[in-house]
């Protein structure tokens, strides 16, 4: 029931996620961090199999992080989800794959761009304006279709996310307490109250 | 640590993307800085561990083995530190053990359900008894030679992951382990979740178990982060004590402890059916 | 001179010696000299930095690295050396996080360098390293690896040419619980005792508390130089005169 969404504008990735930690039906812990920051205007945000998701990313994180301390210069958003997608499409033919659906948000500092990348678990790669995984999909992605335009502003975006994350509140039949939602822009990633 | 050295240094650089083992075999390497990675584990030495441990398990096989599932675990924090309580019955199969009735195959009803892997940690069991006391002890092993080598304790946080990182490289094969590894660090007091699937959370409060759900509405209901001392070891036991109330596969005794500082304090063994006639006797109280 | 005691790393000399141990240390002797200075919250490094040729991107030459967000390391000898030894530390570091969540602490990635320096088989690696950073407990840490494989911590060093003069220097200079300002001008004019050439041949990374590196500019170094000439002169003044009284 994990729900993830990202949200391109004109300079800036709006990104959530649900917070919720769930074993079988008991529900273990609200507040867990389901993205980690690659670098400072990377984001990876994580659902699927139990554990997985943290172990993927973590391990692409260090390689990403480790990459920017031989070199002195940090990938670009596209270079990191091309990377990411590579190791799950390996890990995918190997004796264990990993199991994870992937949203990749980063802002390219060279071209000034923002770019959303939307990677699910057969690690098929993609570019979009916005995107999302998990249940949350099948509501929301018609309600960005309808609203979403490739210009707005962080407040419309914050606005679109609300959208989002209202509609699943009232069709859903779990509730969905306590969604997180970052912005990658020029100056890095931020925590922002939906 | 070679191995992962190269692992590095393929998937940072784009040199050998063609080598499709290459992340399957890395997860073994996971536990990489070279200190952490004595022994390698094997593989039983049969075709498919999962398949084996099905056909050696399953209510259908003969000679079967009955993994102990039954339990129910809690933790939680609050002013004082930690309480961790938990319940001592063991049961595999379908019956339940007595102390007076010893049936053919081992059952108890004081079974250790928290495992003492230092003097400032600790780690409950759920699940198959034998995956988490293997693996926690291993763990213990770990800390032992951490803090001989880095003249420091480890942290809760560095404790947990490598417990962690252990089982997820035998995911899918069966192992069957949910704890709660507790303990007090440089950074305070710290709760952490992991199980064999290979998640790991921090957390305030946890419940894990057959009778977590029991234990759930006690704890929940009767938690608050101010609690004293006295209170706190009171809201533990009877938490347990209600969710081997009601989980058959729970009972026993409860066993509490408190992570202070100093370290853990054992809080002493209560058994269920005294506390069952002690709560009988008192008035419920106001509800508030 | 040596017989055939110089082969192979893994022979004594009779006399107890490893040669090629010996002569990495000599490898060592003939690099660029490097410091490291401890202040009360603060570690600095500091390097000679040879003069590029009039073709050369200076950019390519870096002798001070760092090793994750809160290590750093100079070294003096073989910098091809270096950078093999640079880089194991490197995967090192970022292994340690995904296996137990926490960074390396100082101490740990310099006894993990003095063992990479240590292993087996191989020629050792032909440099001294001067490791700074912080640890969770905000003190300023400072370890000194050489070929052999011994590690030690330091108030403050140096090694590389001339690295037992700039070490007397700092012995009768070093004081406890410099400011910043104070530990960059001790690094600096200790570098100075060795280089003639002044502040555009010397390079300099500074850590504080929030284990941010910070380097400083040609024209701040030339400042702090200028500043060290300065009192310099008016030292010289003053015995001068106090020597023209008597």
């Amino acid at each position: 029931m994990e729900t993830l969404f990202g949200i391109t504008g004109k300079d800036f990735v709006i990104t959530a996620y649900d917070s919720k930690a769930v074993a079988s039906i008991t529900l273990m812990k609200i507040g867990e961090n389901k993205s980690r920051e690659l670098n400072p205007h990377t984001l990876m945000l994580f659902s699927g199999e139990p554990g997985d998701g943290v172990h993927f990313s973590e391990y692409i994180e260090r390689n990403i992080k480790l990459y920017g301390i031989r070199n002195g210069i940090e990938l670009s958003p596209r270079a990191v989800a091309s990377f990411a997608r590579r190791e799950l499409a390996d890990s995918l033919r190997s004796r264990k794959p990993y199991s994870v659906n992937l949203l990749i948000a980063g802002f390219d500092v060279k071209t000034n761009k923002p770019s959303l990348y939307w990677l699910d678990h057969l690690a098929s790669l993609a570019d979009v304006p916005f995107a999302a995984h998990g249940y949350g999909a099948y509501y929301c992605l018609s309600l960005l279709d309808r609203y979403h335009r490739e210009d707005i502003t962080e407040e419309e975006g914050i606005k679109l996310l609300q959208k989002c994350v209202g509609e699943l509140r009232t069709r859903m039949i779990l509730n969905m307490p306590d969604f997180v939602a970052k912005i990658v822009n020029k100056d890095g990633i931020r925590l922002v109250q939906l | 640590m070679d191995t992962l050295v190269s692992k590095y240094a393929n998937s940072a650089s784009s040199a050998s993307f063609d080598d499709a083992d290459n992340l399957g075999q890395n997860m073994a390497g996971w536990d990489a800085a070279s200190q952490f990675a004595l022994p390698a584990f094997d593989i039983p030495m049969v075709a498919n561990p999962v398949d084996f441990l099905r056909a050696h398990t399953d209510a259908s096989a003969e000679n079967r083995i009955r993994i102990q599932h039954g339990t129910t675990t809690l933790a939680f924090k609050f002013q004082g530190g930690i309480i961790v309580a938990v319940d001592s019955r063991a049961s595999g199969g379908s019956y339940i053990g007595t102390v007076s009735l010893s049936i053919s195959f081992t059952t108890s009803q004081t079974v250790k359900k928290v495992i003492e892997i230092n003097p400032y940690l600790l780690g409950t069991m759920a699940g198959g008894a034998a995956d988490c006391q293997y693996w926690e002890r291993e763990l213990g092993r770990r800390c032992r030679l951490y803090e001989l080598r880095n003249k420091e304790r480890i942290s809760v946080a560095a404790a947990s992951k490598i417990l962690s990182n252990m089982v997820y490289d035998y995911k899918g094969m069966g192992l069957s382990m949910g704890t709660m590894i507790t303990g007090w660090d440089k950074s305070g007091p710290q709760l952490f979740y992991v199980d064999s699937d290979g998640t790991r959370m921090r957390g305030e409060r946890f419940s894990v178990g057959s009778g977590s759900t029991f234990a759930y509405g006690v704890l929940d209901t009767g938690y608050d982060f101010n609690l004293s001392i006295p209170d706190a070891l009171e809201l533990g036991r009877r938490a347990i004590y209600h969710a081997t109330h009601r989980d058959a596969y729970s009972g026993g005794s409860v066993n509490v402890f408190h992570v202070k500082e100093t370290g853990w304090v054992f809080h002493g063994n209560f058994d269920v059916n005294d506390l069952h006639w002690e709560y009988q006797a008192q008035p419920k109280g106001p509800i508030v | 001179m040596a017989g055939s005691y110089d082969r192979a790393l893994t022979v004594f000399s009779p006399d107890g010696h490893l040669f090629q141990v010996d002569y990495a240390l000599e490898a060592v002797r003939k690099g660029s000299c490097a410091v490291g200075v401890r202040g009360a919250d603060v570690v600095v490094l500091g390097v000679e930095k040879k003069s590029v040729l009039k073709l050369q991107d200076e950019r390519t030459v870096k002798k001070i690295c760092m090793l994750d967000e809160h290590v750093c390391l100079a070294f003096a000898g073989l910098s091809a050396d270096a950078r093999v030894l640079i880089n194991k530390a490197r995967i090192e570091c970022q292994s340690h996080r995904l296996t137990v969540e926490d960074s390396v602490s100082i101490e740990y990635i310099t006894r993990y360098i003095a063992g990479v320096q240590q292993s087996g088989g191989v020629r050792p690696f032909g440099i001294s390293t001067l490791i700074m950073g912080f640890d969770s407990d905000k003190v300023p840490k400072l370890y000194q690896t050489d070929p052999s494989g011994v590690y030690s911590a330091w108030k403050a060093n140096s090694i590389g040419r001339s690295s037992k003069t700039v070490r007397e220097f700092l012995e009768k200079n070093y004081k406890e619980d410099m400011d910043k300002a104070e530990s960059i001008k001790l690094a600096i004019r200790s570098l100075l005792e060795v280089v003639q050439t002044g502040a555009k041949n010397i390079e300099i990374a500074i850590m504080g508390s929030d284990s941010v590196i910070q380097r400083l500019e040609l024209a701040e170094i030339e400042a702090v130089v200028a500043e060290i000439e300065a009192e310099n002169e008016k030292e010289k003044e003053k015995s001068k005169s106090s020597n023209s009284q008597q």
